[in-house]
């Protein structure tokens, strides 16, 4: 047992530092293992069945889908450089502006694929691109929500708390790319 | 260690800060209490109305039954049955259990025991319990419905919990309430987890952590890994039942380009099995403590308590395939799952010869909270050990789905966790309230609950080893079960003896909070952190951040002068 004098520990920014990157990457961990879940819910679908898409379904096209996996690789680039200088503003617009347009793509991939005739109810293969797709724009949404939180009030002061909030939701917002990548990988590519 | 000291926050002052959107950690875990008990009070209701179904078919349930079911003249119809055992699993389990022994004393103890002044994360804790009450709500408007609250069993499996099988809007809403009560608990979890790592008083390392935080920890990691999986297993369900997705609806070919229900099953158990491990370890935790405490003895073995505890955790993530024995599984992957779980019984074994050892040579002092201890070291022995039987496929092949599932499962979630709740009540009230209980009360609420859920439980078993299914609304149309009508009467008899035990213990409990003798600092004389503060604790809890010099269990050691343990802020006697 270690004897730490008592008077030593203030409230300091490494304390405070330590404790919202634990709080953060614990809940990144409990978001993975949603997503997890539905990936090995697809998993199992995708083996089980000998041709997929199954039901002599086609896979809609790839190019929306491959511009948003664009546009949300460049706001997480876009979110980084804002994190160099949190002072400097465009950084956060520019992600907030490519999180809305990721939005409005996802939109028109639903358009699209009910234009289509690939509606949610049309089985396996439709239910699994629709709900994946809803699951991670809800978080999206989350997300864009944090993003203009930054922008309009938690910045005010630049200090050691505003910092702490970019890295925070920067966290998940990298997070919800990773997460969309892999699901662009095994859900429309694969 | 503490990376940080919190800073003191000056108490509110209004009612509604106070008491209602209050920060406070104490507070928020007696929210959870009362919401807690209020919910086990109607958990409990329920169970004595499917008693008295299977015990007294076709006779009106006394008093409340003309009120609730006028159009069959007081009798428990069969679709409200259903949905009846449906709902008391739910209840008991997320509305019961879940915010008594995670929410209430996970809240209460967790900062206390630490020595820190509340939580990391206030907030998050004080959304957590609303959100545990929007769930709730939304459980509870679910029993309004048209078609009824839902009726597919806890575990709602597909087919049953689709369209098809609960068409109504009632199970719709029983999994938005599970989501939310889920999302509810990851915040909690995520709050108990950082609390832990960060604000240990400068010195505790984490084996100087008593066995309850290291038990209400594993908890959190447990709720933190494994609620999404169930949250994602239910939103499916719901996007199946209200935007016709087919996740888990087979189709008419049921070959390729449908859904599959057994998908369902290892969703729900890849969270279920963890569930009832969120369930018991903070129980276990919670006795480890207390039996050391009571027999004035340090804890035998402590370091191999919380590592078996540890051990358990990391098993209990890799045998859920045991309860999915009679789904066609391949004998391969049957005996892979029986021979893990069978795994489980060596961490176990080792924690519970540690109880049996801290008790040897004790001199016990049997107050309320010691005999509720000893209580679960019993009935989770028996629980445990019928397990057995349930882990092996020949066995479970013949047992599945019979009230010998229902009898053990009643033993190990139920009866111990039940205890170790009343346990850590009696044993933490006056630090909660500043007023003892009334210990004659508690030992005959004692008593009567022990014989009464003895004579439930063990009964149950016995049935389901004659063979008689958990879930069927009148056995006794069968020719082969008119024989256990006897002993059904029996079992509800004494379900009904338990539940009026409960009435000493409500008498108790509201009567102590305004009436009981005040409490001293230190009742039980026990040298954790959370006594070497006033009774009830004061609002920051510690005036000091205190130096933890010595470990929780250092009791009956005679080279202290003058009392018979030590603090864990003094420095350590040699033997």
């Amino acid at each position: 047992m270690t004897n730490m004098p008592a008077g030593k520990l203030s409230q300091n920014d490494q304390g405070q530092e330590i404790i919202s990157s634990v709080g953060m990457i614990v809940a990144l961990v409990s978001f993975a293992m949603l997503f997890a879940t539905l990936m090995m819910g697809f998993a199992m679908f995708r083996f089980s069945s000998p041709v997929w898409p199954p039901a002599g379904m086609v896979k809609p096209s790839l190019v929306i889908p491959s511009l948003s996996t664009l546009c949300i690789f460049l706001s997480s680039l876009s979110y980084m450089w804002f994190e160099k200088n949190i002072s400097n503003k465009k950084g956060l617009i520019l992600t907030l502006i490519l999180g809305i347009l990721f939005m409005l793509l996802q939109s028109l991939l639903w358009n699209q694929l009910s234009t289509q005739g690939i509606f949610v109810s049309s089985g396996i293969f439709p239910s699994i691109i629709y709900a994946f797709t809803w699951i991670h724009a809800a978080h999206i949404f989350a997300g864009l929500g944090l993003l203009i939180w930054l922008l309009s009030f938690a910045l005010q002061n630049i200090n050691n708390r505003a910092r702490l909030r970019v890295s925070s939701v920067g966290k998940f917002w990298h997070f919800l790319g990773i997460v969309w990548f892999i699901m662009f990988l095994t859900i429309f590519v694969l | 260690m503490a990376f940080f000291e919190q800073h003191i926050h000056e108490a509110p002052k209004t009612f509604l800060s106070k008491y209602v959107f209050s920060f406070d950690h104490k507070i928020i875990a007696k929210q959870f209490l009362w919401y807690g008990i209020i919910f086990l009070g109607i958990g409990g209701m329920m169970a004595l109305m499917i008693r008295w179904t299977l015990a007294f078919p076709g006779q009106a349930f006394p008093v409340l039954g003309p009120w609730l079911f006028p159009q069959t003249n007081g009798v428990v119809p069969p679709d409200t049955y259903a949905m009846l055992f449906t709902m008391h699993g739910t209840i008991m389990i997320f509305y019961a259990i879940t915010p008594i022994l995670i929410g209430a004393f996970g809240n209460f103890c967790i900062p206390l025991m630490i020595g820190a002044r509340d939580m990391v994360f206030p907030t998050l804790n004080m959304l957590s319990f609303w959100l545990a009450v929007v769930s709730g709500l939304l459980l509870l408007v679910s029993l309004l419905t048209p078609l009824g609250a839902a009726a597919g069993g806890w575990v709602s499996y597909p087919t049953l919990s689709l369209l098809i099988g609960s068409p109504g809007v009632g199970q719709t809403l029983w999994c938005l309430a599970i989501f939310v009560l889920g999302v509810s608990s990851t915040m909690g979890a995520i709050n108990y987890i950082a609390t832990i790592i960060t604000l240990r008083a400068p010195g505790m390392g984490y084996f100087d952590m008593p066995l309850t935080v290291w038990g209400l920890w594993l908890t959190a990691v447990l709720n933190a890994l494994f609620l999404p999986v169930l949250g994602a297993g239910v939103l499916l369900l719901t996007f199946d039942r209200v935007f016709g997705t087919t996740f888990f609806l087979a189709g008419a070919a049921a070959t390729s380009g449908s859904g599959d229900p057994v998908l369902f099953q290892h969703v729900f158990w890849i969270f279920g099995h963890p569930e009832v491990y969120i369930l018991i370890l903070p129980a276990w935790g919670i006795v480890s403590d207390l039996l050391s405490f009571f027999a004035r003895k340090p804890a035998f073995g402590a370091k191999a308590t919380a590592l078996s505890m540890t051990t358990i955790t990391f098993l209990s993530t890799l045998v859920y395939g045991h309860h999915m024995y009679t789904t066609q599984m391949s004998p391969l992957l049957t005996q892979s799952f029986m021979m893990l779980t069978m795994t489980i019984s060596i961490p176990s074994a080792v924690f519970f010869a540690n109880w049996l050892g801290t008790l040897w040579k004790g001199s016990i002092r049997f107050h309320t909270p010691m005999l509720f201890a000893l209580g679960v070291v019993f009935v989770f022995g028996l629980g445990g050990l019928t397990g057995l039987y349930l882990a092996t496929v020949s066995t479970d092949l013949y047992l599945h789905d019979t009230y010998f599932v229902v009898g053990h499962f009643h033993y190990t979630m139920a009866a111990s966790v039940l205890l170790g709740g009343f346990a850590a009540t009696y044993f933490w009230f006056p630090k909660m309230f500043g007023r003892m209980l009334n210990e004659r009360l508690g030992k005959i609420h004692f008593w009567i609950s022990m014989l009464g859920l003895n004579g439930v439980f063990m009964g149950m078993m016995i049935m389901g080893w004659a063979g008689m299914h958990r879930r069927i609304y009148n056995p006794f149309v069968y020719e082969f079960l008119q024989k256990l009508i006897p002993i059904n009467s029996f079992v509800t008899w004494s379900a009904i003896l338990m539940g009026f035990g409960q009435l000493f213990f409500v008498y108790n409990y509201v009567y102590s909070i305004f009436k009981g003798p005040v409490a001293s600092q230190n009742p039980w004389e026990v040298g954790t952190l959370e006594w070497t503060v006033p009774s009830p604790a004061p609002v920051h809890n510690f005036d000091v951040i205190p130096v933890v010099k010595c470990g929780p269990h250092e009791l009956g050691n005679p080279n202290v002068k003058g009392k018979d343990f030590q603090y864990q802020t003094e420095e350590l006697v040699e033997v």
